[in-house]
């Protein structure tokens, strides 16, 4: 078993994990943001007041690094208007109104063909019709970030150009946090799409060895055993990490604990190091995509946090809002203290339940206020070095912190100020309490306007 | 603003560890040299609230009594103080180390010696004779400690059993003597997480080399380095004192050769220098290099190798 001593070990209560599938009731309105991802927004080619199907092309990718949109609900189009993203920008967005009735647009059914025998270009083609991103340094298209084999990128590090061919195709069964639970569900149930997923994308990216994260806290992964099994040239192996450690979930970390490589920071992509990393959500997504050719119109979330009615993993069309979402799980349990996207570690918190769920949400928690630490008084560095031991990134976040929060900006950056990943293990373990993630935001954001 | 949750570390926390972890010591001290050294610890711990708060008020600032640090710090000034010492001693021991030590910088955080090693080398220096006045363990006789009657007769140290040492049936300051007890609670705070084994490790590593390669060289004169780790402050002043957060250095390697450092130091005061035991003088001056030791920074992360 791999070991990474950096990070935190989260409280068995703070990470306790329900994995029961939820399906959600189809929503009657659903907000669909025309970019879900970085990249440029599609293009819309519905209208105001037309009929929609499920399923069917609603705004087209007229960019190169912009996806198709397609709608998640059946009924008319009601608007395509600003609202309000996770990030709490206005965005443009399609807003159907549901008709109740889920008709769906049959897509152009092809014969079920082997992997195998497409042509790389036609299985990249498909990955992008489905509007498929990946979400694990930041949200992009996945075809911006897959490096298929006949096309390496070149990247400049330390001032050199270099171009790696990736050699390694990570698929990970861990999440992002130890509170989100899709990966280690799909971990543990069967699923068609799996192999060929993890075969186009070993195809796409050229990889020879195929690493399995999974998660030692949730045992029964019998189908990618079955998959290192299936594997005649041993190329195919399983590593076992503890999941109940943090950041060891994040893209960086989760290289360094697997393969011992590390991504150089900052501004640095797996790629640079020879590594493919996707989760088992974007695999059998991938797998879909590519051998049934339908478009990704619903996700699959964790929901969690004791105001939530329930807990476990939830089915969800894409485009519904939270505020109906948790309506539907039966409303507020508790009074909230606060409403999060993503993970409780990562995540963003909302004051707006309007805000749609959309292709990069991973989680959506309502915490109480016993359960939150609100970012009150805090004091003085004590200088205990906590911090400088749960670092993932080998900085000293304590001093950075001091730079940053006496408006030394220039300082924090000679001190590695944008090799910082934000995982907030700093900020969990200070004794003073110091905002510290925050600070480094801050201090991000200023140098980025000073330099446009 | 993410993280959204947040540990159980606070700064109390941290204070009542430190605290919980002295109790094995001042437990020992107790039973080794009687009533009178909880009128000690008492004087010490008042003192250093009762001024502290005074200050804080006078001077219209926020009341952190609440923390423990003022508790910690006349705890840990009494620990290291002579048994013998009149009801006097702690009291301005105390408020020198609460208005000198630490609230002239500006409190927990800013100081850059530890506080009651301030307080300590200013009683010492003030009333030298009574800071020096030891009792042999269970009576109210007079005595010489290890180290002071090895300073006086380098072959005495083959008079004193080690177990003796060990589990604290010598003379010496209140909490210093007894190994075991010190050990007891230097294993809870460790297991706590609010010291790392870097500096206790590497400091009495510096020690034991040091102390190592002299007896190897003259056994006669030098006594064997189990002698040295066991006596004067040194087990205290490793666990306790030198890895005390806000003086010593926060990165690995900072906090590795501060520790050896200290360690050497240390043995060169009790070998070569005017005071018999040179472990509080070593921490003190290893204090004012921390802030250099910090820039002994980790690896950076990801830098790709040069070929």
């Amino acid at each position: 078993m791999t070991f990474f001593s950096k990070g935190i070990t989260l409280k068995k209560k703070k990470t306790s994990l329900n994995l029961n599938l939820i399906e959600s009731p189809l929503p009657k309105r659903v907000i669909l943001p025309l970019q879900q991802y970085i990249g440029d927004p599609s293009e819309p080619v519905v209208t105001k007041g037309d009929k929609v199907k499920a399923g069917q092309l609603i705004a087209t990718a007229s960019k190169e690094n912009s996806l198709p949109l397609y709608a998640t609900i059946s009924g008319t189009v009601e608007d395509i208007t600003e609202h309000d993203n996770y990030k709490g920008t206005p965005t443009p967005c399609i807003i159907i109104e549901g008709d109740g009735t889920d008709t769906w647009e049959v897509p152009p059914k092809e014969e079920k063909k082997d992997i195998s025998s497409l042509a790389l270009s036609e299985i990249t083609e498909r990955i992008h019709a489905a509007g498929l991103i990946t979400n694990q340094l930041v949200p992009v298209p996945l075809t911006t970030d897959l490096v298929p084999i006949d096309q390496p990128k070149a990247h400049l590090i330390d001032g050199k150009r270099i171009t790696r061919k990736i050699d390694t195709l990570i698929i990970t069964a861990l999440d992002k946090e130890p509170s989100l639970g899709v990966n280690r569900y799909l971990a543990g149930i069967r699923n068609e799409e799996l192999a060929d997923g993890i075969a186009a994308l070993k195809m796409i990216t050229g990889a020879q060895y195929i690493r399995l994260v999974v998660d030692t806290l949730y045992p029964p992964y019998t189908q990618l055993k079955e998959l290192v099994k299936a594997d005649e040239e041993e190329t195919t192996a399983i590593t076992p990490l503890n999941g109940r450690r943090f950041p060891t979930g994040l893209a960086i970390p989760l290289i360094k604990a697997v393969l011992g490589r590390e991504v150089p920071l900052p501004y640095g992509h797996p790629r640079d190091v020879g590594v493919a990393l996707y989760d088992i959500d974007t695999a059998i997504a991938v797998g879909k995509a590519v051998s049934t050719q339908t478009p990704q119109v619903e996700s699959l979330i964790t929901v969690g946090g004791g105001a939530m009615p329930e807990s476990g993993i939830v089915r969800v069309r894409i485009g519904t809002s939270i505020g109906d979402l948790i309506e539907s799980l039966g409303g507020f349990s508790a009074s909230p203290a606060k409403i999060i996207t993503g993970g409780p570690m990562t995540g963003m918190a909302h004051y707006d339940l309007t805000i749609p769920i959309t292709r990069e949400t991973q989680g959506l928690f309502a915490l109480t206020r016993n359960e939150i630490q609100l970012s009150g008084d805090y004091r003085q560095c004590i200088n205990c070095g906590l911090c400088v031991k749960v670092c993932p990134v080998n900085l000293v976040p304590g001093v950075l912190s001091l730079y940053c929060a006496k408006d030394q900006f220039d300082m924090a950056e000679t001190q590695g100020l944008f090799d910082c990943i934000e995982c907030g293990c700093c900020d969990y373990v200070c004794p003073s309490r110091r905002p510290m993630v925050h600070l480094f935001r801050h201090a991000k954001h200023q140098l980025m306007e000073k330099t446009g | 603003m993410s993280p959204h949750l947040r540990g159980t570390h606070s700064i109390e926390w941290m204070m009542h560890t430190f605290i919980i972890g002295l109790i094995p010591p001042a437990v020992m001290a107790l039973y080794l040299f009687g009533i009178q050294c909880l009128v000690i610890m008492a004087l010490s711990m008042a003192t250093a609230v009762i001024v502290e708060a005074a200050i804080q008020r006078l001077t219209n600032q926020q009341l952190t009594y609440k923390d423990c640090h003022a508790i910690l710090t006349g705890l840990m000034l009494a620990l290291i103080l002579p048994p013998s010492v009149p009801w006097w001693i702690p009291v301005v021991g105390a408020s020198v180390a609460i208005i000198l030590g630490k609230l002239v910088f500006g409190g927990l955080g800013n100081y850059p010696f530890n506080p009651p090693l301030v307080a300590w080398v200013v009683l010492k220096l003030s009333w030298p004779e009574r800071m020096s006045l030891f009792f042999a363990p269970h009576t109210h006789s007079q005595a010489l400690t290890p180290l002071m009657a090895f300073k006086e007769d380098p072959s005495l140290f083959y008079s004193y059993d080690m177990i003796d040492l060990f589990l604290g049936n010598i003379p010496g300051p209140l909490g210093t003597v007894c190994g075991l007890a010190v050990l007891i609670g230097a294993v809870f705070i460790l297991y706590r997480g609010v010291i790392r084994w870097h500096i206790p490790i590497s400091f009495l590593f510096g020690v034991g080399l040091f102390a190592g390669i002299l007896h190897a060289i003259n056994p006669d004169v030098y006594p064997p380095a189990i002698f040295h780790l066991l006596s004067g402050g040194l087990l205290l002043g490793a666990f306790f004192i030198a890895p005390e957060p806000v003086t010593s250095p926060v990165t690995p390697k900072g906090m590795l050769l501060f520790g050896t450092l200290a360690g050497i130091l240390t043995m060169i005061i009790r070998m070569w220098g005017a005071y018999p035991d040179g472990t509080f003088y070593a921490i003190l001056i290893m204090n004012t290099a921390t802030p250099l030791f910090n820039y002994l920074k980790p690896r950076k992360y990801g830098r790709l190798k040069r070929a």
